[in-house]
């Protein structure tokens, strides 16, 4: 998944939208900016952070260089295990021309040593948007790790498969509100075969309710 | 036995002073999930894990635990832990891991 395969990819499936958000990395930003750009295509800007509960956060940012503003703290988070490419394969970074310019050494499979508290509050710190990633997945879920959403966790929208999943958890979840939500619904792809078709829509308005004031 | 009993025989701490520690334990449960924790914990028992987010308070409610058992050093925030002492729930912590733990209880006849 190179940042021109992944950005022409989505043009063949006639996307409007797209976001980059590599696990516990934004070092692959830059490129993907500059690949979206050229292709003519809206992006967003983030990362797949792991908690220490093994939660999945996304972190969505506006802006390149915001998103680029979180690197030094996932840096003081990571557990710096050495990546082994025999059995994670390999984590290339990639310039705009989709050549490989370096690798990152430290496995990014791995929890952050922040909790999911700490996690959105320096998402947010950045400029981003913090959303919950497939909540109801069997793994790396909220509900998985932890049983519930919390309530009062201050986290801007939440990523969902189906409508079916929406009204399951509005019916565990008597605190969260459909309305008072922002609910997103999109490829999670992490091969490029798995990037979806254009059948999921989000206004511009539900968009920016991602920000809330903070851009 | 009861926590009191447990926190004699072991020298763990008790975290959150204060709470009743005068009742029974039936059995342990061991388990860092906490959705697999609120489908299978049983009334009574202690609860060995290494989570120590807010959550666990809820999740130990529900099943009627009759504490929480934070293993392998683990460190839960204070807010954690005073949620627990609102809740009337006890919170042990211990430096031994999860098996160790269990091993322990085991020793003590749970």
């Amino acid at each position: 998944m190179t940042p021109n395969n992944i950005c022409n990819m989505a043009l063949i499936k006639g996307l409007d939208l797209i976001a980059l958000t590599d696990h516990n990395s934004v070092r692959q930003i830059p490129a993907f900016a500059e690949a979206a750009e050229k292709c003519g295509i809206r992006a967003l800007y983030g990362c797949e952070l792991q908690t220490s509960e093994e939660v999945h956060v996304l972190g969505l940012f506006a802006r390149a260089e915001d998103a680029l503003s979180l690197q030094p703290w996932i840096d003081e988070r990571m557990p710096g295990i050495p990546n082994r490419p025999d059995f994670f394969g390999n984590q290339l970074i990639c310039d705009a021309e989709d050549r490989v310019t370096g690798t990152e050494e430290r496995l990014l499979l791995v929890s952050l040593t922040a909790d999911l508290d700490e996690t959105i509050a320096a998402i947010h710190a950045c400029g981003g948007a913090a959303v919950l990633a497939h909540v109801l997945d069997r793994e790396n879920s909220v509900t998985n790790q932890l049983g519930f959403i919390p309530p009062a966790l201050p986290y801007d929208g939440l990523e969902i498969k189906s409508t079916e999943e929406k009204q399951r958890i509005l019916s565990s979840h008597p605190w969260i509100k459909e309305d008072g939500t922002v609910w997103l619904t999109d490829s999670d792809a992490h091969r490029l075969i798995a990037i979806s078709e254009a059948e999921q829509a989000l206004s511009e308005e539900m968009l920016s309710r991602l920000w809330g004031g903070r851009q | 036995m009861t926590i009191d009993g447990l926190l004699e025989k072991t020298g763990w701490t008790l975290l959150n002073d204060g709470v009743d520690t005068n009742c029974e334990i039936e059995g342990a449960y061991c388990g860092d999930l906490l959705s697999w924790v609120m489908g299978n914990g049983m009334p009574g028992q202690a609860w060995i894990t290494v989570q120590v987010h807010m959550n666990i308070v809820a999740v130990a409610q529900l099943r009627e635990f009759s504490c929480i058992l934070v293993a392998d050093g683990a460190n839960p925030p204070e807010n954690v832990v005073a949620k627990a002492k609102e809740e009337g729930l006890p919170m042990i912590a211990t430096g031994l891991p999860v098996f160790e733990s269990a091993k322990k209880l085991i020793e003590l006849g749970l």
